[in-house]
Order: structure tokens, then sequence, then C-alpha cells
């Protein structure tokens, strides 16, 4: 009996093995010559240079794949090349609806990912809701576009814009507090991305008992490229510290006007400088960014990566295919390089590219993937809350340095340096 | 605020009124309406940029460089344009799509060439520090491009009003066809009007580094916008009525910015809809426009 018994469950073995190599074989045989992503970028516009870079480094990572033979698709057991299909929007949300439902109904796309920025990726959410289609969002942050009851998005490459604050907040309710901050003006370009993070500043330096006040707070078009009247406005009400959201544009007219306008403030925070630091740099100046407050991302972080580049390795990629193209490498070309490996995961551990199993594979991946921004995790409606956005301050040679939290700080907050 | 708007107000508008001075003398000698304005002013910005950065140039140099390089290219453009345009039946709206389509070509040619990413002249260049005026501190930038609008517009209105040249072009302005008539070379009268438009604009373009914050290939849109307004509040086709234009843009802009700065964006669209609405002529405008 015993031998019978061995018998059996070889025989048993042989066929489930038998079975699965079959099975893999069908699957291999049915697998498609490519996958084709759909993606959207602006060329031209406004929005040109937050989505240039972004579209550059997901091309430069899906040349990388097809270069080794494309990605592991797990749902066919094999790797296959991968066809990135992107259309210019030129900065037009209307041009951007329609292209997204081009890439989904005539296209046939198998991962549809949407422009950058929120006000690009506005107009895709819904689109994409509608027809039942996973939207890889690379840096759409607006905090409106994630709901419990939407389970077609996933931010991939920035923090939610209610997350990306809580630092700054935490940073002027505590260390600059003690450092004599008790007043602050709240300037902001009114669009998804700065809007809701001015919101979450707002309510937070609004609770009971906190130690600093708002004595300025107004909204202007993410359109202005003169700053020098609000400025003038802005030392009116005596503020300590001023802190204008904007756009790369906003904080480059902004810094420059108050460079310009001689006014002093205890302490200056822009977004951008810590983001897009080249840009900004090279605009600017050094002495400009001297003492101004900023996000710090993995530009300004030392992050190892489980998957994917590390930041030096990707701006020396980056730079070797692109060179002086116009295109500068910052944290939109590191955002594309993100979305790309989110993507590679994706396709790694789906089941099948059906939507729902694409959206279990990219939830699947929250809290496991170290990419070279830190850990991908996810909130369940999608926003994704992994990443930290720490607060540094610039130096006088254009250093940007961690002052909070102090767990990360490489350095001291200095006030009265701009 | 209300005399540092006030105040910003007069001297920001001075730029704008150098932004649609050539659009309006473009539109005024010719009747076409050139919406790559706008993007000729962009290539002014880039070439002065350029010209800072590789050759070391002062704008104050590349200013009358830009001007010279402007004029030269827009003579052999108009000669390949215009005369044809001239003959179709409703120029005016043929220019619109025609220099529609120059304006998207200039776009996309300068986003290859240039890259997407923001540009600019750092603005030490123009000087150090604010410019105080009755107790405001003012932009230096601010005070120079409008010292160099003003320049502009006298240079032009001597042009127009004290040589044979400008004699003649303002006959053309009158009447297009009475100009033939009289034996008048309208077509050597309108391509020297229409490279001066060009080089207005490349001298506008030269300071928009240091009015605008930064320059990228997209900016040509929205300084068409403003052109419009500007040039339709002060009277469409009176390039010295681009002044008036300019002077309440610009106030109107900074008053908004103080007082409803979310809503600023909207100022060229309720300029030009009240406008059109109240005096369609514009503020110093003669003649109603049909077309």
């Amino acid at each position: 009996m015993t031998a019978w018994r061995k018998w059996g469950r070889g025989l048993a073995v042989f066929a489930v093995l038998v079975a699965s190599g079959l099975a893999g074989g069908a699957r291999a045989e049915n697998a498609p010559a490519e996958i084709k992503i759909g993606h959207l970028h602006a060329g031209s516009g406004p929005y040109a240079s937050i989505s240039m870079p972004v579209y550059d480094s997901l091309k430069l990572w899906v040349e990388q794949q097809n270069a080794n033979g494309g990605a592991f698709v797990k749902a066919y057991g094999k790797k296959i090349p991968l066809k990135l299909i992107s259309y210019d929007d030129q900065s037009n949300p209307g041009t951007a609806a329609t292209l997204t439902n081009q890439l989904i109904t005539q296209d046939k796309v198998d991962l549809l990912v949407c422009d950058s920025g929120s006000v690009l990726t506005a107009v895709s959410v819904p689109i994409a809701r509608e027809h039942k289609m996973f939207l890889f969002d690379p840096t759409g942050t607006g905090a409106a576009f994630f709901s419990k009851d939407n389970p077609y998005i996933a931010l991939l490459a920035d923090p939610v814009s209610t997350v990306w604050p809580r630092y700054l907040w935490e940073f002027l309710k505590s260390d600059a507090a003690k450092l004599g901050i008790k007043r602050v003006a709240l300037l902001y370009a009114t669009n998804d991305f700065t809007g809701t993070q001015a919101n979450s500043i707002r309510a937070a330096l609004k609770e009971p008992g906190s130690p600093v006040e708002i004595v300025f707070d107004q909204g202007v078009p993410t359109s202005t490229s003169n700053y020098s009247v609000l400025i003038d406005n802005i030392a009116a009400t005596n503020p300590d510290m001023v802190l204008e959201l904007g756009y790369v544009g906003n904080d480059i007219a902004f810094l420059r006007n108050l460079q310009e306008s001689g006014q002093k403030f205890k302490g200056v925070f822009t977004l951008y400088p810590g983001i897009e630091t080249n840009v900004l740099r090279k605009n600017v100046g050094a002495q400009g960014l001297a003492g101004v407050f900023s996000y710090v991302t993995a530009l300004g972080l030392t992050l190892k990566p489980e998957v994917g580049m590390t930041v030096e390795e990707l701006r020396a990629a980056f730079e070797k295919a692109y060179g002086e193209g116009g295109v500068e490498f910052g944290w939109n070309a590191i955002a594309g390089h993100v979305t790309g490996l989110v993507i590679g995961e994706t396709l790694a551990h789906a089941d099948s590219l059906s939507q729902p199993d694409l959206h279990r594979a990219v939830f699947g991946l929250s809290g496991k993937l170290k990419t070279l921004v830190g850990t991908f995790e996810l909130r369940d409606d999608g926003a994704q809350i992994g990443e930290l956005t720490p607060i540094g301050q610039f130096d006088a040679t254009g250093k940007l340095g961690v002052v909070y939290p102090s767990d990360l700080a490489t350095a001291k907050p200095v006030l009265g340096a701009p | 605020m209300l005399l540092h708007a006030l105040l910003g107000g007069v001297i920001y508008g001075c730029y704008f009124t150098l932004i649609g001075l050539g659009l309006n003398l473009v539109f005024g000698v010719m009747r076409i309406v050139n919406l790559a304005h706008g993007d000729v002013l962009m290539l002014g910005a880039f070439a002065a940029f350029f010209l800072f950065h590789l050759a070391g140039l002062s704008p104050f140099i590349a200013a009358p460089l830009v001007m010279v390089g402007f004029f030269l290219l827009g003579l052999p453009f108009y000669y390949l344009v215009v005369p044809r345009l001239a003959l179709a039946k409703d120029a005016e709206m043929l220019s619109l799509i025609l220099f529609f389509g120059v304006q998207q070509i200039i776009e996309a040619l300068a986003a290859i060439a240039f890259g997407s990413s923001e540009r600019s002249i750092p603005g030490r260049v123009l000087g150090i520090g604010p410019f105080h005026f009755l107790g405001q501190n003012l932009s230096r930038a601010w005070v120079i491009g409008a010292a160099i609008a003003a320049g502009a517009v006298i240079a032009l209105y001597l042009y127009l009003y004290h040589t044979r040249s400008g004699l003649l072009t303002r006959a053309v302005m009158a009447s297009r066809e009475e100009a033939l008539a009289s034996g008048i070379a309208i077509h050597r009268i309108s391509a020297r009007a229409f490279a001066i438009g060009l080089a207005l604009a490349g001298l506008a373009g030269v300071f928009a580094p240091f009015m605008l914050g930064s320059v990228t290939p997209a900016m040509g849109v929205s300084v068409n916008l403003s052109a419009f307004a500007v040039i339709i509040v002060g009277s469409l086709g009176n390039p010295l009525g681009t002044v008036a234009g300019g002077l309440i843009y610009g106030i109107g802009l900074l008053l908004m910015q103080t007082y409803f700065s979310a809503w600023a964006d909207l100022l060229p669209n309720l300029l030009l809809i009240g406008v059109l609405l109240v005096r369609p002529t514009g503020l110093l405008g003669r003649r109603v426009r049909l077309a």
C-alpha cells in the first residue's frame, strides 16, 4: 500500500507539473506582442516644465526595459516589450480629456498613465473612472482625486497634497515658533496642488492653542508672474515668515521680485526650490535661494532603493540620454522613473492585465516597494503617503540642509537669512 | 497699499504699452491680426537670454541688436506672407488663421530648440536694490522697463509724426485704397511698419525675463491676451492709443492683485468685454470697427 501511495503521489505531482507547464505555455502563446502604456505629456504650455521631465524619464525607463527584452509580465510568464503611446496635450485640460478618451477607446492601452501635476490630472480622473480603467497617477496630488468609492486611481511618485505640508506646519508650530515665528503670511496659487496644501496649513495653524497666527492669506492665479505688489501688501501686515506656494514659474517670479523689492522677512518658505533645484538655482541664483526654506525631496536625501536606480545613477542616465536638451533633471524626472518602476512591479505581480488585477497588484506593492524616493505606500483610497517631505533650508552656497524633523536634520534653521 | 498699487500700476503699465505697441502698429497699417506677436516677443526674450549667457551681453546692448535683427527678419517675412494675404476677401479673418499657425510653429520649434524649462537673466544686471519714489520701493526692473517703453513710444511718435515715411504710414493707416491711388508704395511702407512691429515685440521680449519673472516657449499665448486687452482698450489700430490701454491694464492688474488677488487673471477678459460693450472703438478710437 505504501508503494502504491508513493506512486499515486508521484503521479499527482507529475500531473500538476504537466498541467501548469501546459498552462504556462498556453499563457505564453497568448501573450501580446507588446504591452501598451498610454500616457499624456505637455510638450508646450505652462505645465511643460513639470511634465516633460516625467515624460522623458518614463520614456528612458521604457527604453531600458525594452533593451533587456521588455518587462516581465507575470500574467504571461515572460518578458514582453513595452510600447509607450504618449500624446501631447499642450497643457490644455480640454485636450487632455479628449486624449485620455482616445487612449482608452481608440488605442485600447493596457495601462493608463495621466499627465503630470494636479491641473492636468484632474480631467483624467473621472474619465478613467467612467471607463473602469485604472489610472496610474504620477504626480497629480490634489486631495479631491482620492476617495474610497473610486478604486481606479493610485498616486505613484508624490505624496498627496495633504501630506506634503505636514512637516511644514509641525515645524512652524514647534521649532520655528521657538525661534520667534509668531505671524505667518500665506500666499498660494489657486490650483489643486498648492490650494490643498494651503488648506492643510491653514487648518493646522488655526487649531486652538497654535502659537502661530496667519496675518495674510491670499490666493493668486497660477498664471501670476509678478509678485511685487503682493510682497508689498504682505510686508504691510508685518509677518515674521512668508509661505509662498506655487508652481516653478510662480516661485521664480516670487523670489526674484522679493530680491528686487528690498523687503526682508525673518523666514521665507517656497515650494519648488527643493523640488526643481536646478531650475530655481539657474533662475534665482544661489544668492536668491540663500536662507529660503523648502521641501527636501529625494534630491536632497540619501535613500537607498531596493528597486531601480539611485538618484545619482538616474541623473547620469538622464543627462546622458537628453544632454542639454532644455529639460532639467529634478524631482519630476525622478517621479517619471518611479512611475516606470511601479508599472514594472505591477506587471511583474498582476495575475492578469484586467483592471481589477492591476489594482490589486499596485495596492499589493504598498509598504513593500522601496525606490529612490522612499517607501511606496498607498492609503486605501489610492493616495500616496509613504514618502517623506522634510523641511530644509538653503545655505549661502546654495546647499539644502534638512532642518526638520530632528531625526533627519543635517542643519539648524537660521532666521533672517534671506 | 493703494499708493503702491497705483504707482506700480503706472510703471508696470508702461511695459504693457510696449508689449501692445508693435501689435497695434501692424493692425493699424495692414489690418492684419498678428497672433504670433507674443511668440515674437518670446523669441526676443530667448535672444536676450542667449546673448547674455553665451556672449555676456547686457540687455542694454542686446536690445538694439535684437531690434535690428527682428527688423531685418520682418522685411522678407512681410513680402513672403502679407501681400498674398491682402488679396483675400477677408484678410483680417485669414490673418487670424495664418498667424495662429505661425504662432503654433514658432512655439513648437522654440520648445524643441530651447526646451520647456523656465529661463531668465539675473536681476542684478539691471542694478541692485529697489527704486525709491514717493516713499515707495519700486522694482528697478519695472522702472527701467517703463523708461524703455516710454522711449519706444516717443520714438514711434517721432517716426509717425515727424518723418516723411511716418506721414506715408499714417496715410496707409487712414485708407489703404486712397494711399494706393495716391501713388504711395503701400507695400514698402507696410513692410517697414511690419518690421518695426516685430522689432518692438523683440524689444519687449528683451526685458520680459525681468518683468515676467522667467520666460518659456509657452509664454506667447498669455502675452497675446494681455496685448490684445491693451490695444482694444486703448484703440485698435491707433498705436499711440496703446499708451492709455497699457496704463489702464497695469493699474487694473495691480489693483486686482491688491484687493481681489485670486481673480486677477480675469482682468484682461473683463477689460475686453467691458470696452467692447461700452465703447467698441476703444478709449481713444474715432471709428467703429465693423469687422
